[in-house]
């Protein structure tokens, strides 16, 4: 898959957050206590922002993200890929699925500009895989202090 | 009269226009000697503003007055010594007694000035000539008035103890308890830094005049868990100790603990406050632990007629299942128990909120209610393969210890994580006659658990391997198979990836390890169980925690903030009763003693809301 223009690269970024704002609305659907829904709906009104904020950049016709990639824990390579019942989710489970998520975003969009052979598409998908692995860092250095503070 | 008495006055007229004796200096550049006690200099940095050289002063040359720069934090006061010195008689008792030996004195003594204020000052914080000065009176090396060692604490020998579940502590006897109490300087840095400011200087001062029922008073003002406490306690007072700053802190655990057993339980009545008229007012605690039956105390204290709900068969909470009895034994527990129970405390025990009895109904049948669950939900180690069956939860493995259990841990056992609850699940593993290896992602000084169950792990045997990052656990092949489980680790180095974070393990290419064990247990965090909130409770949750005020009432969600304490019952969002929370589920401390402190918070704050909204 190649992208030949700046509006087709955010279409698609607009696309995955869009999606990731799916993702949380069908396991909020899916939980079963406060707690979850809480943090469910924290998470996903992070991803509406990233939309907003994609969007905003498509209409300007620039893109106004840091290429500076966050430091790399990881921890997201480590953590086990396996999806969990949605109704007994624990803190830590939602946080796994969050750090997967966003490594996996930042995984394909490092792909796309690899494989991108016009400039200015390259750097929009470089900049959207810095965006993604900064998404990845927030939600690991919140794994590291509320869920793995003994390990 | 003779004449002589007449003339005499004017015979020194001749002197009159003679050079004078008197010089400008008194003495002309002549330096003081080495160890000359000249003018105070004050290592502002070292000094903690421990006030014991204001203790000492018999002058009362000393005062403690804030300085600028130097605010007030755990283990410092953010005072430091101000010197008068139209009263110092420069004898320097105030630079021997120092505990952190921070002052000193220049052999400088020339000091002139007009204006008398100006030789009352702060020395090290207040710029002088002097500063910094290598010359002048220093406490000699070696030379303390206070002991720097702490009386030591008799222990069962390591190899005996890890036989066995008797207490590994045996306690001070009463000489030893008043000389270590002897060592204190009463300077109540500490009472800032223990959560529940406890009394600190005052109960060792009761330890030193032997007065034991004056002590047990003292503790119970801000604390009704001595005896749990007196044993297991983070005790971060000791970390702040003055006497620390040059020597051992002051054992100021141990001591609590010797107040404690020396008091029977029979005889607490007659020593403690007794329960306030009986208010009308009923509240509900959810949680039989430390936090719950410390808010259940202080509430049946100010006459609330209280009921905990606890979901196991005892109370005690994680002091009963998540500690050993060679640390806590039952019967020390029992008895802080006991007396709480004894107020006219009730306690369902077996009775699990959500599942026995809904929260809403406790809303609807009590005044308040205060929730301090913990922390129940161990954390899975989240690698392939951590639901093996091998693979077991520390929670659970100590939970199964004190319920007397067969726990079945096998010879080989793997301990994962740096925490208490790692350090008690290795050493009940030990105690079950396992070998056991503790691996831990960082160093050892890096680790969360309490320095000294590090240090007792080890000696008793636990094996620690540090920088061991979990990669998978494996069935184990051969004739080992479905009788061990494979633990895939790697060699990690510690590596500083940004300025002013703590270093990260970074896997060491290829350094890969397996290695068989019979058990492994996962001890890398626990977290709360909030399933017994749903929605229609509406109570503000973030992150999985409630969302509480500066009292411990949670948020009601639907309405935005919660009312103001005080306000009128309609003013209320929701005519359920209001809900406050403390402990392990709203600190980030995980302490015992934080849970205590916040129980007793939340027990004023209940008292506060219920009496100001005059239901």
């Amino acid at each position: 898959m190649d992208f030949s223009t700046f509006d087709e690269a955010l279409d698609l970024a607009i696309g995955r957050e869009a999606a990731a704002v799916q993702f949380y609305t069908d396991l909020l659907a899916l939980a079963s206590f406060a707690a979850q829904k809480s943090v469910l709906e924290e998470f996903r009104a992070m991803e509406t922002g990233h939309v907003t904020m994609l969007t905003n950049i498509r209409m300007r016709g620039r893109i106004e993200l840091s290429a500076t990639a966050a430091v790399d824990l990881a921890l997201a390579r480590r953590l086990d890929a396996e999806d969990k019942a949605t109704a007994v989710m624990s803190f830590q489970d939602i946080l796994v699925s969050a750090i997967k998520k966003e490594e996996r975003a930042g995984d394909l969009y490092a792909d796309l500009a690899a494989a991108a052979s016009v400039p200015e598409v390259k750097e929009i998908f470089q900049r959207l895989a810095a965006e993604e692995s900064r998404h990845r860092r927030y939600f690991e250095e919140l794994y590291e202090s509320e869920i793995s503070r003994d390990n | 009269m003779d004449i002589k008495d007449f003339i005499a006055p004017f015979a020194v007229w001749k002197r009159a226009f003679e050079k004078p004796f008197t010089v400008k200096k008194p003495i002309d550049e002549r330096p003081g000697a080495p160890r000359y006690r000249g003018f105070h200099i004050n290592d502002a940095q070292k000094c903690i503003g421990c006030g014991t050289c204001e203790a000492i002063c018999m002058n009362k040359a000393i005062d403690l007055v804030p300085a600028a720069g130097y605010a007030a934090k755990e283990g410092d006061s953010g005072l430091r010594p101000r010197v008068d010195y139209g009263r110092c008689c420069w004898c320097a008792l105030c630079v021997d007694v120092c505990p952190s030996g921070s002052l000193g004195m220049s052999n400088e003594y020339v000091w002139i000035d007009s204006d008398p204020e100006v030789f009352r000052y702060t020395p090290g914080v207040e710029a002088k000539p002097w500063d910094g000065s290598p010359l002048g009176y220093r406490r000699a090396e070696g030379y303390r008035l206070l002991e720097e060692q702490r009386v030591e604490m008799p222990e069962l020998d390591y190899k005996e103890a890890v036989q066995t579940f008797l207490e590994l502590v045996r306690g001070y006897s009463r000489q030893q308890a008043e000389k270590e109490a002897d060592r204190c300087v009463s300077c109540g840095v500490c009472i800032a830094s223990c959560p529940a400011h406890m009394d600190i200087p005052g109960y060792i001062n009761a330890v030193r005049e032997g007065d034991m029922q004056n002590g047990l008073r003292l503790l119970y003002e801000t604390n009704p868990f001595p005896e749990a406490c007196g044993r297991i306690c983070t005790h971060r007072c000791e970390e702040a100790c003055a006497i620390g700053t040059g020597g051992d802190p002051v054992a100021i655990r141990w001591l609590k603990r010797y107040i404690a057993d020396q008091v029977e339980l029979a005889d607490y009545g007659k020593v403690l406050p007794r329960a306030e008229a009986d208010s009308g007012k009923k509240i509900a605690v959810v949680g039989a632990g430390p936090g719950g039956l410390s808010a259940a105390y202080y509430l049946a204290l100010l006459g609330h007629s209280v009921t905990v709900f606890e979901k196991d068969s005892e109370a005690g909470g994680m002091l009963r299942y998540g500690i050993p009895e060679y640390r806590l034994p039952y019967p020390a527990l029992d008895k802080d128990i006991g007396y709480i129970e004894s107020l006219g405390v009730k306690i369902e025990r077996g009775t699990a909120v959500g599942s026995a009895v809904a929260l809403a109904e406790l809303r609807s049948r009590f005044d308040a209610v205060y929730l301090s669950t913990g922390l129940p939900a161990a954390y899975s180690l989240e690698v392939p393969g951590d639901k093996h069956p091998r693979v077991l939860d520390g929670v659970a493995v100590l939970a199964a210890a004190t319920r007397g259990e067969p726990l079945g841990l096998g010879k080989r056992v793997a301990v994962v994580g740096g925490g208490n609850v790692a350090m008690d699940a290795a050493r009940t593993a030990l105690r079950n006659g396992a070998a056991v290896d503790i691996l831990y992602r960082r160093r050892k000084e890096d680790m969360p658990a309490d320095p000294d169950e590090i240090r007792e792990a080890i000696a008793e045997g636990a094996s620690l391997v540090e920088k061991a990052i979990p990669l998978e656990v494996r069935d184990a092949a051969g004739a080992i198979a479905g009788k061990q489980a494979l633990f895939v680790w790697n060699e990690a180095r510690m590596v500083q990836k940004e300025d002013g974070k703590r270093p990260v393990p970074e896997a060491i290419p290829g350094a890969v390890h397996e290695d068989p064990y019979d058990s492994i247990i996962a001890a890398i965090g626990q977290g709360p169980d909030l399933s017994f909130i749903g929605e229609a409770d509406r109570l503000e949750l973030r992150r999985f925690k409630p969302v509480v005020d500066g009292f411990g009432r949670i948020a009601e969600a639907a309405a935005g903030a919660a009312a103001e304490p005080g306000a009128p019952a309609s003013a209320s969002p929701s005519k359920a009763a209001a809900v406050f929370a403390g402990g392990d589920l709203v600190n980030d401390r995980k302490d015992a003693i934080s849970a205590i402190a916040d129980g007793h918070h939340a027990a004023q704050g209940i008292d506060r809301w219920l009496d100001r909204k005059g239901s």
